[in-house]
């Protein structure tokens, strides 16, 4: 995934010569752009240099729904989903896109699919890897906070019988420096029938990921702060 | 299972006569009957033919219910702009369910129902599923989606009031080399308007799979909907781009002059057509396999560059007798 700078910009200005030579490239099921996708992930790495850790306990072929901590404006589902995308070198999705021009399509080339249970489900049931971003945190007071994660996402994963991961993320607004930190396959701690399981496991994921975010171990805190050799504190 | 009899509305189509040829191969089926206002495209050498319009009622409930069906097949349908006008369209096709299916209803023996359906039906709203599955609410928003759940409602009617099993095949818009599609005569012209905003994705399906998949409804008895899609997808940029043909980027009220140019020059572009260029059709086709027992030999690419492979018009030059 850590190409560089200079190794992004490189594949950057080769897209327009790529989108000219290589008219047979198509979009997925989904209608998601590969070859578009490649190369604003390429793109992103100019603002971002993700290590994504973890990636072993993913499945290789079927679905998945990786969830993880957000924060406003940090665009953590989409650089996480290019990240792991990367790491495990097949298409992944992101929940959150909207259904407007020119924002939606937009969205939708680089894998984006609706904030919809249903849309996720169908996913899902396809046998794809989805991340789902917790409800944002909004300030640099709630640093390490986690927030409500839509338990209705989590029952299409439920009823579609595929794996929930949770995930940690970390990135500053200033720093190019970001962490993607998958953790083990979440189970629910009992057996529910009802609706209650995707309830427990939607909070259970919640701790799952604090827990993450505590390991990780050091402070973002995006000012200068950062900056300082603090990171044997701890904690975010 | 063998000595079925299988009566086939629609047979005139492109699509109906592919189905009728296919079904004149199946072993479980005995004997072989269909209806059009226009003659089959191909030699049907087992299949008694009834040229009857659809507004000819009585003539068509007479004909279906002496054959006294098995099992209905029901392709007459009219998509707006493809043979009729959307105003034309319309009527033949509510004429033609009508009577097709509300005279199978009449046979004793009719045990099956298979109407041929679209994924226009799920409708292309604000906040829609991206891939809506046969679960998916029906919220048509063009015309030919209405007609099509039009279709599927006198079906389920007839089969709560009869007690026979209905299958409804909803195709994504078919291309083939002789059928007549709106969607394919467009993509064909020398320059072609897209969205350049939203370019959304659509999927198409090849008219060989379809026929493949209504078969296959009528053989498995199937009573249920199944969405018959093509795998892939592709953006109207991006088949233009393979059929080396001019895109023309437009973004909102000039929509209005280039349909009206397309018309002009012969290619209508429909609502449902219109809303393929801006809002997308895509469908999941995860059920078919597992209800059907078949999948699409084509990709929604392979049928995009064929449609630019296929000649456009073949001249025969006249053949002078021998004096």
């Amino acid at each position: 995934m850590n190409i560089g700078p200079l190794g992004a910009m490189g594949r950057v200005l080769e897209f327009p010569r790529r989108r000219v030579s290589e008219p047979g490239e198509v979009v997925d099921d989904w209608g998601r752009d590969p070859g578009l996708v490649r190369q604003l992930a390429a793109l992103s790495q100019l603002r971002w240099s993700v290590t994504v850790g973890g990636d072993q306990h993913l499945p290789r072929r079927k679905g998945a729904l990786v969830v993880v901590n957000a924060r406003r404006f940090a665009l953590a589902p989409i650089f996480a989903a290019f990240a792991i995308g990367e790491a495990v070198d097949r298409p992944v999705r992101f929940v959150g896109r909207s259904d407007s021009a020119p924002l939606g399509p937009l969205g939708r080339r680089i894998g984006g699919l609706l904030d919809h249970p249903d849309e996720v489900f169908g996913a899902l049931r396809a046998g794809e890897l989805v991340v789902l971003g917790a409800e944002a945190s909004t300030g640099l007071r709630q640093v390490g906070y986690v927030g409500r994660i839509k338990h209705e996402h989590v029952g299409a994963a439920t009823a579609a019988g595929v794996q929930v991961f949770p995930a940690a993320t970390m990135s500053s607004p200033f720093g190019r420096g970001a962490r993607v930190e998958i953790g083990q396959a979440t189970r629910p701690s009992r057996r529910r029938r009802g609706p209650l399981a995707e309830l427990e496991l939607a909070d259970h994921l919640r701790d799952e990921i604090v827990r993450l975010l505590d390991e990780m171990g050091e402070i973002r805190t995006g000012t200068p702060i950062d900056w300082l050799p603090l990171s044997g504190l701890g904690g975010h | 299972m063998g000595g079925r009899r299988v009566f086939v509305s629609g047979v005139g189509s492109e699509l109906g006569t592919l189905v009728t040829g296919m079904l004149e191969a199946e072993p479980w089926v005995g004997s072989l009957a269909g209806i059009d206002a226009d003659p089959p495209r191909r030699r049907l050498p087992k299949t008694t033919f009834h040229r009857i319009p659809p507004d000819q009622h009585d003539r068509i409930v007479e004909t279906i219910t002496r054959f006294n069906p098995h099992v209905l097949v029901h392709i007459g349908v009219w998509e707006p702009d493809a043979r009729a006008s959307p105003k034309m369209a319309r009527m033949l096709t509510d004429q033609a369910a009508t009577s097709m299916i509300g005279a199978a209803a009449e046979g004793p023996a009719i045990e099956h129902l298979v109407v041929r359906s679209g994924i226009e039906i799920y409708g292309r709203g604000r906040n829609s599923l991206t891939r809506p599955d046969e679960t998916a609410p029906i919220r048509p928003t063009s015309e030919w989606g209405r007609m099509v759940a039009e279709i599927e409602h006198i079906a389920a009617r007839v089969s709560a009031r009869v007690g026979v099993s209905v299958g409804a095949v909803r195709l994504a818009p078919v291309l083939g080399p002789h059928v007549p599609s709106p969607l394919g005569r467009m993509l064909r012209n020398p320059v072609v308007p897209f969205s350049v905003l939203a370019d959304p994705p659509f999927a198409v399906i090849k008219d060989h799979d379809a026929a493949r998949a209504i078969v296959a409804a009528a053989r498995e008895g199937l009573a249920e909907p199944v969405n018959v899609v093509a795998s892939g997808a592709v953006t109207c940029l991006q088949a233009l781009r393979r059929g080396r043909r001019v895109p023309f980027p437009l973004i909102g009220p000039d929509w209005q002059v280039a349909k009206a140019l397309s018309y002009l020059f012969g290619s209508p572009i429909p609502d449902h057509v219109a809303e393929v260029l801006h809002r997308g059709r895509l469908a999941d086709n995860g059920r078919m396999a597992e209800l059907l027992g078949v999948v699409p030999e084509s990709t929604t690419s392979d049928v995009i560059d064929e449609l630019y492979g296929w000649p456009s018009i073949i001249r025969q030059p006249a053949r002078v007798v021998a004096a």
